[in-house]
């Protein structure tokens, strides 16, 4: 019995790296912009904003990342990967170029409540390179075709310093968008810094976006989760309407390989958008 | 249902026709276990054993195997596996674990092609259990020294002779295929064996199981998994040995100038299983790790499967270095 490729779940389709951009000072945050070799690939691969896939480098392995592009991207696909010195797949990444050929599979786990953000304002709060999946919802929210669905979005995005900012072009540019008030931050500013000043946490606080009718995406590492959570719930939100997405090893990606268990959800079949609801009750609220 | 008797001296008849079409896999004593091999028509079966050292999970789900090669225009799978098997000897417990590792690798959405077209090409005729050790606890759990899911055909030894049963279609037709190597059982031969399975039955250990899983989950922060784990040596052999243990890793790795993917057991005992790049890791401690292991085993995969994932087979309980009895932690967890 011969079986198609495409009922294989373990099997890469071949990509092409059209385009690298360094986004950080540190220039360990690259985002790789890929396009599928083959059409029927391309046609194939259908995803939603919070959805992830596996990369993979010939000999090197395999690693889950979010998707950063929209859906609405019709031609490529894009990943901002942060490359560890102990990161295997994230360090033999970095080193490949342009037109250089990657695996990739997927797309796995669920997405950011998008049926259930409609009609609805949607408040973004994010740090550090977890933004990329945000960045995606963001892009697919702002599309012509989509921005009726949507009311207001406020966004809250900050990093350690400006250097260290992704999608710094976008990010100025949707400072002039109607529709979406943008508070960029960074821990600590330099020379030539005229934006703000502060951790996420503490200018959640002071922006106090309204909690009625909304929707809140937050994204960001477990401390400043912990400490994000607060400020919203005292603003009116609920468990039931703060959405994050969880990061843990995976291998997989579908659901068989025992690796990235949560409390008996599977962030890679589950996940890896939760609400915090969920989370209660996952992990008492550790996240 | 089927029912025959093959006399124990034509079994090597019965392996012979099996293996003019396919392979025949019996229980051959190696010296220091009994294991599940293949065999030809000459070779001794043995057919006195409490159970195998290995878990039947290799025959389906192996310790590694390679997925597929990259190429330039992609990756290339590995051909799926042909040729039907015959597996005889499983013990019920460790039937029962394919039941359970079907849900894992078969879902409806990512069904596994590897695991499928190997139990598509099994016939297993499990063998009934006469001697249970003290590790034994299938009866507690969801098992019988005779249950017969999962099975084709469950075999009882009711002396010179095996009792046949059919339990499925592929049972019933593999049974008719043979016939000519069948005998109808007698009535007395077919009393014999409720009288054996019964005497087996009521050899087997019992512990209450199912108390202690209702109280599992509000005794994720207790202090007991550290302190009941203090002398766990990590060394991961009671996933290596249980039957329903399934995690996995795919790895590329290149050897000899080819980049391939390579599927190989895993197991959730070790620190490195959950360690990701950025240094985080989950589960830091062993107690963390023993902790996972029983909760997914007897609450998770109740909570997602339905079942819980321990057959009783006893395995992980006689192969610990540490001494660590999975019944002993499961009670002690739950006071």
């Amino acid at each position: 019995m011969s079986m198609c490729a495409s009922a294989n779940p373990y099997l890469a389709k071949p990509v092409t790296i059209e385009k690298i951009t360094v986004e950080n000072a540190a220039r360990d945050l690259k985002t790789f912009r890929l396009a599928f070799c083959s059409r029927a690939d391309r046609e194939a691969f259908k995803f939603d904003c919070g959805q992830f896939a596996m990369l993979s480098v010939g000999g090197a392995g395999e690693s889950p990342i979010g998707i950063a592009s929209s859906p609405l991207d019709a031609d490529y696909v894009e990943f901002t990967v942060k490359r560890y010195s102990t990161g295997v797949v994230s360090t033999a990444l970095h080193a490949m170029e342009e037109g250089e050929r990657l695996g990739l599979r997927g797309p796995y786990g669920n997405s950011y409540p998008l049926a259930a953000m409609e009609g609805r304002n949607v408040v973004i709060v994010s740090g550090g390179f977890a933004f990329t999946t945000l960045r995606s919802t963001i892009r697919y929210m702002l599309d012509g075709r989509n921005r009726s669905r949507f009311g207001s979005i406020t966004t809250i995005y900050g990093a350690r310093s400006p250097g260290e900012l992704l999608y710094k072009d976008e990010l100025k540019a949707w400072q002039d968008v109607d529709g979406i008030d943008m508070h960029v931050t960074v821990d600590k500013g330099e020379a030539g810094w005229t934006g703000r000043e502060g951790f996420v946490p503490t200018v959640l606080g002071e922006v106090k976006p309204s909690s009625a009718n909304a929707v809140a995406l937050v994204c960001g590492p477990p401390i400043m989760l912990k400490f994000t959570i607060k400020p919203l719930l005292d603003t009116g939100f609920v468990p039931e309407t703060i959405f994050t997405s969880l990061e843990r090893r995976m291998s997989c990606g579908i659901g068989k390989c025992g690796r990235c268990d949560i409390g008996g959800k599977y962030v890679c079949r589950d996940g890896p958008v939760f609400s915090f609801k969920q989370i209660q009750e996952l992990t008492g609220g550790q996240f | 249902m089927a029912l025959g008797v093959i006399s124990k001296e034509h079994l090597g008849k019965l392996i012979a026709a099996v293996s003019r079409t396919g392979r025949f896999l019996g229980p051959v004593d190696k010296g220091d276990g009994v294991c599940l091999t293949q065999v030809s028509a000459g070779d001794m079966l043995a057919l006195d054993y409490v159970n195998f050292i290995l878990p039947p999970k290799r025959m389906f789900f192996p310790r590694s195997e390679v997925i597929a090669t990259h190429g330039s225009d992609g990756m290339t799978a590995t051909p799926l596996p042909e040729g039907r098997v015959v597996l005889f000897g499983i013990r019920p417990c460790d039937v029962l674990s394919l039941v359970y590792l079907d849900k894992v690798f078969l879902d409806e959405k990512y069904a596994d092609p590897y695991y499928r077209s190997r139990r598509d090409n099994a016939v297993i005729i499990s063998l009934a259990c006469r001697q249970p050790a003290p590790t034994c606890f299938c009866t507690s759990i969801k098992g019988s020294p005779a249950g017969k899911a999962g099975a084709d055909i469950l075999a009882v030894d009711i002396g010179d002779v095996l009792l046949l049963e059919s339990v499925t279609a592929t049972g019933e037709a593999f049974m008719a295929e043979y016939g000519k190597l069948l005998d109808k059982p007698s009535a007395e031969q077919v009393s014999s064996r409720q009288a054996q399975v019964a005497a087996a039955d009521a050899k087997m250990a019992r512990v209450s199981i199912d108390q202690a899983t209702a109280k599992l989950r509000a005794r994720f922060d207790a202090a007991a998994w550290d302190e009941l784990t203090a002398r766990c040596l990590g060394c991961g052999v009671c996933t290596f040995l249980c039957p329903t243990c399934h995690c996995f890793g795919l790895y590329d790795e290149q050897v000899g100038g080819q980049n391939r993917r390579v599927r190989a057991q895993d197991a959730c005992a070790f620190p490195a299983f959950t360690l990701e790049a950025s240094g985080h890791n989950p589960r830091t401690r062993q107690g963390m790790r023993m902790r996972h292991r029983m909760m997914h085993k007897f609450c998770y995969t109740a909570e997602s499967f339905g079942e819980i994932f321990c057959v009783g087979c006893g395995r992980c309980i006689r192969s610990c270095p540490a001494n660590l009895d999975i019944r002993e932690t499961l009670t002690e967890v739950s006071k």
